[in-house]
């Protein structure tokens, strides 16, 4: 038995060392070591540029907030001292100058270790708020600025070149595994030897397969020490060790989808278009028919109707402001300004407003957000039959600009703007003034990574799909090479 | 003697199981997303024409109000699809969907149909355009990679230049059987286009929309024209069918996967857009600036010739929420103009792709006409922020000849509806035919260029074997 498996591993050694010296006398190496080396350093640097970009950004958004925090204090102290006089309608110690304006902090996601790897949907969704003291809404709008062409077209990353572009290559290079052989006539004197139909093919997509995933993991390694990826890092390392194993198991999907389709014994004409047909299925097609199904079957209702709602609850809380304002009092006397009336002046009274409003269109929202997570469970389910986008969603993960990372952030600015606004909103309307020690002591927001187990979850399900996809087709295939026949 | 070498082409085509299977994909898909598109179009219209009517109602109906105080409540305006939009979602997915005109302040567009899709929405929409774009052409290549070197390789093709058939009649032949299977699928399809089309739209807006249905359908026919002479080129210079297939895919993969992206890279290091956050900065900054309300207050005081303010025969409000207006209103014309160049400018740059990628071309008439790219979408926020100076302009001038009594002063309906509905209508046709002439001129070339040298490859290089 164990002189068996040592033989056999002998053989496909030699197989696959046949191979290598075939590869090297062919341009075929050179082409695609020059390809890989091109498209993954190429797309790098664009990931590393989009990253900066983020950092710079972020980097301007502290400093403002650090500057307008100081000459906040400055002022502050400044009343405290007597040297500065407060004048005009804008009392620079009132609460909801400075919870809604001057020492509001931006809350920020910063670009996770292996950003520069996918942009994912870090184009689209924003990565940093500027807190204020009015509605969810007005703080989720902020953007990144965006020419909507580019958003539609997408970017060159390296998720893009790993996900479209190499199971071409690996197509190209698995296509002809055994119809080359036939139709060069050299299949019938390979099959002399002591080898097995198995043990070349074994050795020929070891070898071929080997060499590309080796390629893409070098350069990759390369580009992102290149582009500063902080390598001492365990949560680096975890995530490159998924991200290693996730491509080992993508490129053994596509080399096995060539055994398969080698193993029917047609022409290397014929196969070429059949996988190509594969991949075109698989990677363009499918992704988008099932969207095209998910928003079919739970489309998401209109933003524009969540606008009118929002309208007709902010026309209704509006008419009935000075009400609201009582009403809140009575249930918080506490909050009474000491010797006063309850107060109707404009601010407390638009606060008053805005509560309301918030609350009145929070079932609106909801609907919205339930709908949206009924069609991305939905989604979830499909992706199981694609391995590009058990790929992609499994990149997204890793470099951190994934769906789940975002609602992970979203759910943190949640928290923190409730925190803030439970501690500012009673000070507006008891109109308590703020002095300097209590500003210097306000909260400071710090973005928590999602933990190495997020991570392992999420992707650890994509890999095991990828797992069970990669080795059905292997296992069919290799079952099926038993019959092909050699001339 | 050229029909006979169409019809043969095409007997080949209907006998062969593949192009049999991957033309039934691609009918099926084609119609698939008309349909769905169709049905897109009318929900979301529906739903923007009752906003519409909304809020018009709530800003007719929003009761005794200070002007201002109306001018603050404002109104929405929301962005009309267009009927061919069930063509080409262009950039739909990526532009706000609703835009609020307020006193003081020119917002951004809000709602993104993108930010609530699934993740599955980044590998791209299933569209007829993308279909037509992207599939088609793929089809073609299937089509007529072999045309030459297929019977090459299986030595027919000396056999009927050994006939004598003229070199020229046999490349027309088979671009004709080419174009004649082509036909087979998209004359139903467009057919059924049409239809869904006169059924997405009333009789009028029909009218109006078939001049770029027109145009739309010859830009098209172009972009196939440039794929099957870019195919019999490659088939006729090929040594094998398997090396034509090869460069043929390759370009495929090219033009429709990697130039799209790389066009996009390219312009936007060309042409810097600004990080949202410098650039409300900048925006703060040149507001807060503001104007001088004291010189104000002395050229309106000699305007009307008197001395003091409390003389003015106006109320001074409206004139100095006026100029606060005015002020704003020329940062903002001058911050969003060059952004919004900024894009125009990456956009133009990814029309001259189109070079060397017929789909940048393509896809950029093809937005154009179906009123779904940028500049369509410019010119709608163009025409909502017109309105929403006019909107402020009338409450401001009720403002100034408002009396100066003590006590707040209020309007009602009477001045509500003095401010005219908003009517936004889509630029005409010649308009986007302007925007999109370089495109346009891409397309020819490519058609042009593309059957030319497949003539002149099938006829000059075309090698027995």
């Amino acid at each position: 038995m164990g002189s068996n498996t040592e033989a056999e591993g002998g053989m496909i050694g030699t197989v696959a060392k046949q191979e290598w010296r075939l590869l090297k006398a062919d341009r075929t190496l050179a082409a695609v070591v020059v390809l890989m080396a091109a498209m993954v350093g190429y797309s790098l640097y664009n990931g590393s540029s989009w990253v900066a970009f983020q950092r710079q950004t972020l980097g301007a958004a502290e400093t403002e907030q650090a500057e307008r925090k100081g000459k906040l204090l400055k002022t502050l102290k400044g009343i405290e001292e007597g040297r500065i006089e407060v004048k005009g309608t804008q009392d620079p110690r009132s609460a909801a100058s400075i919870g809604g304006n001057s020492s509001a902090p931006y809350l920020a996601m910063p670009p996770a270790p292996l950003a520069t790897l996918a942009v994912g949907q870090s184009d689209l969704y924003p990565y940093y708020f500027k807190l204020n003291l009015r509605s969810k809404q007005a703080i989720l709008a902020n953007d990144e600025i965006e020419n909507p062409t580019n958003l539609l077209a997408g970017r060159f990353d390296l998720a893009f070149v790993l996900v479209y572009l190499f199971p071409l290559v690996a197509l190209a290079l698995g296509y002809n595994l055994i119809s080359s052989e036939r139709e060069q006539g050299t299949l019938a004197l390979a099959m002399s030897q002591p080898l097995t139909m198995r043990e070349m093919v074994t050795g020929k997509i070891v070898l071929r397969g080997g060499l590309l995933l080796g390629l893409v993991v070098l350069f990759t390694f390369a580009g992102a020490l290149l582009t500063g990826v902080d390598l001492g890092s365990s949560t680096v390392w975890l995530r490159l060790g998924l991200w290693v194993s996730l491509m080992a198991l993508y490129t053994g999907f596509w080399f096995g989808l060539a055994v398969l389709v080698n193993s029917y014994q047609t022409s290397s004409a014929t196969n070429a278009l059949t996988l190509a047909g594969a991949w075109l299925g698989l990677v363009l097609v499918l992704p988008s028919v099932a969207n095209l199904v998910a928003t079919s079957m739970y489309p998401v209702p209109s933003r524009v109707e969540m606008v009118q709602a929002m309208r007709v609850a902010g026309k209704e809380a509006q008419s009935k402001g000075s009400m609201l304002l009582a009403k809140y009092m009575e249930d918080h006397p506490e909050l009474m300004p000491a010797g006063e009336k309850p107060a109707a002046d404009f601010t407390t009274l638009s606060y008053a407003v805005q509560m309301e409003v918030d609350k009145k269109v929070e079932p609106v929202l909801k609907r919205f957000d339930e709908q949206v997570e009924k069609q991305q469970a939905f989604v979830e389910g499909f992706k199981y039959l694609s391995p590009a986008i058990l790929a992609q969603t499994a990149i997204n993960d890793l470099a951190g600009t994934s769906l789940g990372r975002y609602q992970h952030f979203s759910r943190q600015v949640d928290g923190f703007f409730d925190a803030w606004k439970g501690y500012f909103l009673p000070k507006v309307f008891a109109k308590t003034k703020l002095g300097s020690g209590e500003v210097a002591g306000l909260p400071v927001y710090q973005f928590r990574e999602e933990t190495d187990g997020d991570i392992l979850g999420r992707v650890g399900v994509v890999l095991a799909g990828m797992l069970v996809l990669s080795g059905a087709v292997l296992w069919v295939g290799y079952i099926r090479l038993r019959r092909v026949s050699i001339s | 003697m050229i029909s006979q070498i169409a019809k043969k082409e095409m007997l080949e085509m209907r006998r062969d199981g593949r192009f049999q299977v991957a033309s039934a994909i691609v009918l099926g898909l084609l119609l698939v997303s008309l349909g769905i598109g169709w049905q897109q179009y009318v929900s979301v219209n529906r739903q923007h024409e009752m906003a519409r009517a909304e809020t018009r109602e709530q800003w007719l109906s929003q009761g005794k109000k200070n002007p201002h105080s109306a001018a603050h409540y404002g109104v929405y305006a929301f962005k009309p699809k267009s009927p061919l939009s069930l063509v080409d979602r262009g950039a739909d997915q990526y532009t706000g969907v609703a835009v609020w005109l307020e006193a003081h302040k020119q917002n951004e567009f809000k709602y993104k149909p993108a930010r609530d899709a699934n993740t599955l929405a980044r590998f791209g929409d299933l569209t007829a355009s993308s279909v037509l774009q992207l599939l088609v052409p793929l089809l073609i290549i299937l089509m007529s990679f072999s045309s030459f070197a297929g019977e090459r390789e299986s030595g027919t093709l000396r056999l009927l230049l050994s006939m004598g058939i003229a070199r020229e009649k046999l490349a027309l032949g088979k671009a004709l059987g080419v174009a004649g299977g082509l036909g087979m699928l998209l004359v139903p399809a467009a057919l059924i286009g049409s239809a869904a089309l006169v059924l997405a739209s009333d009789s009028g807006s029909f009218v109006a929309n078939l001049p770029r249905l027109g145009w739309m359908t010859a830009s098209y026919l172009l972009y196939f024209a440039a794929f099957v002479g870019i195919s019999l080129t490659v088939s006729a210079l090929a040594k094998s069918a398997r090396l034509a297939l090869v460069c043929l895919l390759g370009f495929w993969i090219f033009n429709g996967l990697a130039a799209p992206r790389l066009f996009s890279d390219v312009s936007r290091t060309v042409h810097r857009t600004p990080s949202s956050f410098a650039f409300s900065q900048r925006m703060d900054g040149e507001l807060k600036k503001g104007f001088d309300g004291e010189a104000l207050k002395k050229k309106v005081m000699a305007q009307y010739g008197v001395t003091s303010m409390e003389a003015l025969p106006v109320n001074f409000l409206g004139i100095s929420l006026k100029a606060g207006e005015d002020h704003g209103n020329e940062v903002y014309d001058k911050l969003y103009s060059e952004l919004w160049d900024t894009f125009e400018a990456q956009n133009r740059l990814q029309q001259q792709g189109g070079v060397v990628a017929p789909l940048m071309a393509m896809r950029s008439v093809s937005m154009g006409l179906s009123g779904t790219d940028f500049a369509q979408f410019r010119d709608f926020s163009v025409a909502a922020e017109k309105y929403r100076r006019v909107l402020n302009d009338a409450m401001n001038d009720d403002l100034k000849n408002s009396p100066k009594t003590e006590g707040p002063y209020m309007a009602d309906e009477k001045l509500w509806s003095k401010v005219p509905e908003f009517a936004y209508v889509m630029p005409e046709v010649n308009v986007v035919l302007g925007q999109q002439a370089w495109s346009l001129g891409l397309l020819v070339l490519w058609a042009l260029g593309a059957t030319g040298m497949a003539g002149w490859a099938a006829t000059r290089r075309l090698r027995a074997e």
